[in-house]
């Protein structure tokens, strides 16, 4: 389990903000074992404080990060994999060359750096781009090379700032498999989007952020059941003033009547639909994440 | 293998491979080459061709015998005047009496035809005259032309890959910082292993350099026989050189990438960098001043201070003779000024190398935390 608990940050204020500007405001949050976490929330609300914090590249005012449950230290976190949301590769390194050295960082042996990143290129499809220089490659090719890099080393855990930002549909599903896999092999994997259909289809939970602090996190599932679902009924051609007493909203268009209703009960409201006029639509409708995220950073 | 080896070996992997390193090695080495060989072509000739005409040819060689003499002979006086002429010889001995020359002959070549063609006659009537022996009673400056020489060329090579190593050092550090590769750096990497590794790495490169430039220099003097002159202990003044070299390279090398760890942007690279560099002008500037004054306070004082001895002492070195006791006391002082530098270099390193964005102000480096 990775565990993050209480994490707080304030960035030193410039002349312009001379109390500081308070990043993290006490985030706490813990993903499992083969549990793709999604991490969404508006720009500046925290994500790539926290990450950088779980990575060590920042270091917390306060709060802590730990691993199985062991507080990170240097050699946990070299077992980690990280892919920060500014993309850095050497640009004039071969692609190649740049993933068995990350791999060489990480404590891999000679020979297994270089497998694993013959493996990762054949995996991610960039296998004939080897021996390039990274700067010749196009955005989406450079991204594979920056996931290889996070990868190479079998991570324990996987931690990606926006993987997905820039990729076009393809790519999106190369990489989406490639992070399924490890998580199917039990790592605990952490990536933020904006993309939130993508993290809605690809994560078993989610944590939405939003100044600092987490202001909702559980399963796509369980957030919607906080949220209450929408019961949705069209009928055509009702007799007016039908749906008069019944809780919810009625927009017309046509001669058909749609009502949304998040409350009160729905065999009542059946009924006095049926009895209104015709019933074409009859259900109940999930919330998506987008929705659920808006109403939660509202 | 450890991080800051692994580090190190990319550097120079990645810095061999590049076109611009290759050539400007061979450049170095076939400059130092050129100007180990150019003192030949400046002092006259210490190779004679000579002719003789119905003489013994003069036995030279034992006299001079860092001279080389080739000799022809004649037929006739008019055959040797018409070669004498072409320029095919440069002198023609006729009858053991008179020698024919274009113009007045060299004076050397001159001196040396007469005191042997005297000894030979001398020594034919069973006179035998023993050479006199050359004794100086002051300083030795045999070698004082020499000495001035190799001063010359180590000052500028040696300011030349301080400050060129530094700004690769610089260049480096920002291109991983403005790149944020850093960032993953960092998480399998301590600052000090990335830091130690690039300058590790970018000093054997250095070394490299200053291996081809004295390899290339003592070819260069042997092949044009200048290194007869050289003075003696030159193994000595070689490890010398190494040696400040590695130290006056990681000293500014440190304080070159702390002082970029500031930036994120090559542009601003050179801004950052300016104090170090004028400080390192002075250097230059100074050991310049020493080459030609080595004995004098300014130098003497200058050799003592650390950065400064890093290039005024190896110059004195060169120049004059320096007791092993003052070299020793000057190389104590500069590594004890590496250390130094090396604690607040991986400081500010350390604390300014992820803050990406804004120049870093030093001041808020060295306060924080």
């Amino acid at each position: 389990m990775l565990e993050i608990s209480e994490l707080r940050k304030r960035f030193a204020g410039g002349p312009d903000a001379p109390g500081g500007k308070v990043a993290l405001d006490g985030i706490s949050f813990a993903v499992r074992p083969g549990e793709m976490f999604g991490f969404v929330g508006a720009n500046g609300a925290g994500k790539t404080t926290t990450m950088r914090i779980v990575m060590g590249v920042l270091q917390a005012d306060s709060g802590s990060v730990s691993w199985q449950g062991k507080r990170l230290d240097y050699d946990v976190r070299r077992r980690f994999g990280y892919m920060p949301e500014e993309r850095g590769l050497y640009q004039k390194m071969r692609v190649a060359e740049q993933i068995e050295y990350f791999g060489r960082l990480h404590g891999l042996s000679p020979a297994a750096a270089k497998k694993a990143t013959d493996d990762l290129l054949e995996r991610l499809g960039v296998a004939e781009r080897r021996n390039d220089a990274v700067q010749a490659l196009s955005l989406g090719n450079q991204q594979r090379v920056q996931l290889a890099v996070a990868l190479v080393h079998d991570p324990e855990v996987l931690v990606l700032d926006e993987p997905f930002s820039g990729l076009d549909p393809i790519a999106v599903d190369a990489l989406a498999t490639a992070l399924q896999e490890r998580c199917r092999g039990g790592v605990p994997v952490i990536f933020s989007s904006h993309q939130l259909e993508l993290v809605e289809r690809l994560c078993d939970s989610v944590g939405i952020v939003a100044a600092g602090r987490m202001v909702a996190t559980g399963t796509v599932a369980d957030l919607r059941a906080e949220e209450g679902n929408t019961l949705r009924v069209v009928v055509r051609d009702p007799a007016p003033g039908w749906a008069d007493g019944l809780p919810g909203t009625v927009t017309v268009s046509g001669d058909r009547h749609v009502l949304r209703t998040a409350g009160g009960d729905d065999q009542e409201v059946l009924r006095r639909a049926m009895k209104a006029g015709h019933v074409e639509h009859f259900g109940v409708e999930q919330s998506t994440l987008t929705e659920i995220f808006k109403e939660a950073v509202a | 293998m450890n991080g800051l080896m692994l580090v190190a070996r990319r550097e120079i992997v990645t810095q061999l491979r590049t076109k611009a390193f290759v050539i400007g090695l061979i450049i170095t080495a076939l400059l130092t080459a050129v100007i180990s060989f150019a003192p030949r072509f400046m002092s006259g000739p210490d190779s004679y061709t000579l002719g003789t005409v119905n003489s013994q040819q003069l036995p030279l060689q034992a006299a001079a015998p860092q001279a080389t003499f080739e000799w022809r002979s004649f037929p006739d006086e008019a055959a040797a005047k018409q070669a004498v002429l072409a320029g095919d010889v440069d002198a023609v001995l006729v009858n053991g009496t008179k020698v024919l020359t274009d113009g007045e002959i060299d004076a050397q070549l001159g001196v040396l035809m007469q005191s042997v063609n005297r000894e030979v006659r001398l020594g034919a009537v069973g006179v035998s005259i023993p050479a006199l022996q050359m004794e100086s009673v002051g300083a030795d400056t045999r070698y004082e032309s020499a000495r001035t020489g190799i001063a010359w060329v180590l000052t500028v090579v040696l300011f030349m890959l301080l400050f060129g190593q530094a700004v690769v050092v610089a260049m480096g550090v920002v291109e991983e910082k403005g790149s944020r590769i850093v960032e993953i750096l960092l998480s399998s990497l301590r600052p000090w292993q990335l830091l130690g590794g690039k300058i590790v790495g970018l000093g054997v490169l250095g070394l490299i350099n200053l291996a081809t430039v004295i390899v290339a220099g003592f070819a260069g003097a042997t092949a044009s026989g200048i290194a007869a002159d050289f003075p003696p202990g030159m193994p000595g003044l070689v490890a010398g050189v190494l040696v400040w070299f590695v130290l006056g390279y990681a000293f500014f090398a440190t304080l070159s990438a702390a002082f970029a760890s500031l930036v994120s942007r090559q542009e601003e690279v050179n801004s950052v960098l300016t104090p170090l560099t004028m400080v390192m002008m002075a250097t230059y500037f100074v050991a310049i001043y020493a080459v030609n004054d080595p004995t004098g306070t300014l130098a003497t004082v200058l050799s003592y201070v650390p950065p400064f001895s890093s290039m005024i002492m190896p110059v004195r070195m060169a120049a004059s003779e320096v007791p092993m006791w003052q070299t020793g006391l000057s190389m104590a002082a500069m590594a004890l000024a590496l250390l130094a530098v090396l604690a607040f270099g991986a400081k500010v390193y350390e604390r300014a190398v992820l803050r990406t964005g804004a120049r870093v102000k030093l001041g808020d480096v060295l306060r924080a935390r």
